[in-house]
């Protein structure tokens, strides 16, 4: 039997677009897995009903990482199957291999993802969308996907070429680089859009020693809600504060 | 205006959509969404001036692990809508601004459990996934994958059309009824709600070397602005 015929990864690599479509709390990602899977492993054990049921169930089992990088693990847990398929592994190797690397996988795709090019890609589109808001929203999709897409495409295609293409996929790509970076970039960029509010601010009031009073008070702001959230803190709760002295004002 | 809610909830269960269950490419972020919004309901700009105040504002609570962070999406379609509103030819006053950024807060808390609502629906289809799997029928992945992202997108849509309707009402009903004076005490509030924004810029990005990079930019953005503000 030959390798994954092209048409096949290419079905996954379309479905894995979906793999949170079926969230919930005790799989988490499992039916999206198992999902995205689906063809590949039909075309593995096409013929072998049974075989194919068993195969699946393997996949409805506890699955949860990150999203973007979720595609790596589904390529090179497609090669694996290709193995267990024509009886060259054991099958609870698949299980195995997920449960390993879903967990690394996911904290290295929350810390660059979610925490370092979200925030470099929101905080340039909303200073940009005060020159035009078309060119704010172009800058935070384009930001984001650019990397995004990139990453997910050639993790599928690493993973694809088995566990050690994973590896090396891992290994080049170079995430605690890039995070690195990309949190400098959101400082600088988040440092520049409280700079523009507080001077903002400051042009209020005349003179200029309330308007660096005010910038200073701008700045300190800024460090009171960093160590609001360092004390567990959210921003919903200094929102709802803030709702709530609003309603205070209205209410006199 | 029918038409325009139902334009609203079409695109706004494809927002939704992006947020969980597909693609995760950033087309539910609240700078997308109240531009959106706020195109639909007469005016692009206010609906992005909104977006943008709000993008900021809940970046920090990530969707890590089985945690669901507020619903900036649906704050977003309350903002762009109540935001296109309320502006008048002008634009949008700071008031009425401060006040529709601080009124989509409840927003996005109910947002979150609507969303944690659907993601326990999920949990049974998954559980009867697995059974009938068991028994044989493989369809049953791709009709319960289905169903889910159906499921996540009719509460998108549900909750885009309460969202948009709230914020059409707010601006039409409720802020007209605030006096001038309420309008400028409002407005006090206002810098503090990017300041929030940038705090939580900061606190993600926050490492030794970040830190004070962040101020010293902070600063250096104020002395140029005051330097040429003297200047001139």
């Amino acid at each position: 039997m030959g390798g994954i015929p092209l048409r096949v990864r290419r079905k996954v690599w379309f479905r894995q677009f979906l793999l949170q479509g079926c969230w919930n709390y005790e799989g988490m990602q499992n039916v999206g897995f198992a999902y995205s899977i689906l063809p590949a492993l039909r075309d593995r054990y096409g013929g072998r009903p049974e075989e194919l049921s068993r195969a699946l169930k393997r996949h409805l089992e506890f699955f949860n990482t990150h999203p973007a990088m979720a595609a790596v693990i589904l390529g090179a847990v497609i090669r694996l199957e290709e193995r267990v398929a024509a009886g060259e592994e054991d099958p609870r190797a698949v299980g195995t291999f997920k449960v390993g690397l879903m967990g690394s996988l996911g904290a290295i795709g929350d810390s660059y993802f979610w925490g370092a090019l979200k925030p470099m890609a929101s905080v340039a589109g909303a200073i940009l969308a005060f020159v035009h808001p078309l060119l704010g929203i172009a800058t935070l999709l384009l930001l984001y996907n650019s990397s995004h897409l990139v990453l997910r495409f050639r993790g599928y295609t690493a993973g694809i070429g088995g566990e050690e293409g994973a590896v090396r996929f891992l290994k080049s790509a170079g995430f605690t680089a890039r995070t690195e970076d990309r949190k400098m970039i959101a400082a600088i960029l988040g440092g520049a859009y409280a700079g523009v509010v507080g001077s903002h601010a400051a042009l209020l009031f005349g003179g200029a020693w309330l308007e660096l009073g005010v910038f200073l008070v701008a700045a300190l702001t800024v460090h009171l809600f960093t160590v609001f959230f360092r004390k567990a803190v959210s921003p919903s709760e200094v929102l709802l504060l803030l709702l709530l002295i609003g309603t205070l004002i209205l209410w006199q | 205006m029918v038409g325009s809610f139902l334009l609203a909830a079409a695109l706004g269960g494809v927002c939704y959509l992006d947020r969980t269950a597909a693609f995760q490419m950033m087309l539910h972020r609240p700078l997308v969404v109240a531009s959106i919004m706020g195109a639909i309901f007469g005016n692009f700009a206010a609906g992005a001036q909104v977006g943008a105040v709000l993008e900021l504002l809940y970046i920090a609570r990530l969707p890590v692990g089985a945690s669901v962070p507020p619903d900036d999406t649906g704050a977003a379609v309350f903002g762009g809508a109540a935001a296109a509103a309320a502006s008048s030819s002008i634009g949008l006053d700071m008031g009425s601004f401060a006040s529709i950024l601080l009124l989509s807060v409840p927003c996005a808390e109910f947002g979150k459990y609507a969303d944690r609502f659907v993601r326990r629906i999920n949990g049974r289809i998954a559980h009867l996934t697995v059974e009938q799997v068991e028994r044989g029928d493989t369809l049953a992945v791709e009709h319960a994958l289905m169903a889910g992202a159906i499921l996540f997108a009719v509460f998108g849509m549900a909750l885009t059309l309460l969202f948009s309707g709230l914020g059409i009402s707010a601006a039409r009903f409720l802020l007209p009824r605030f006096g001038p004076e309420s309008h400028l005490q409002f407005a006090a509030l206002l810098p503090a709600l990017p300041l929030l924004g940038a705090a939580s810029v900061f606190s993600c990005s926050r490492t030794d070397r970040t830190a004070p990079v962040f101020y010293l930019t902070m600063g250096c953005v104020f002395a140029v602005t005051f330097f040429f503000r003297w200047v001139a």
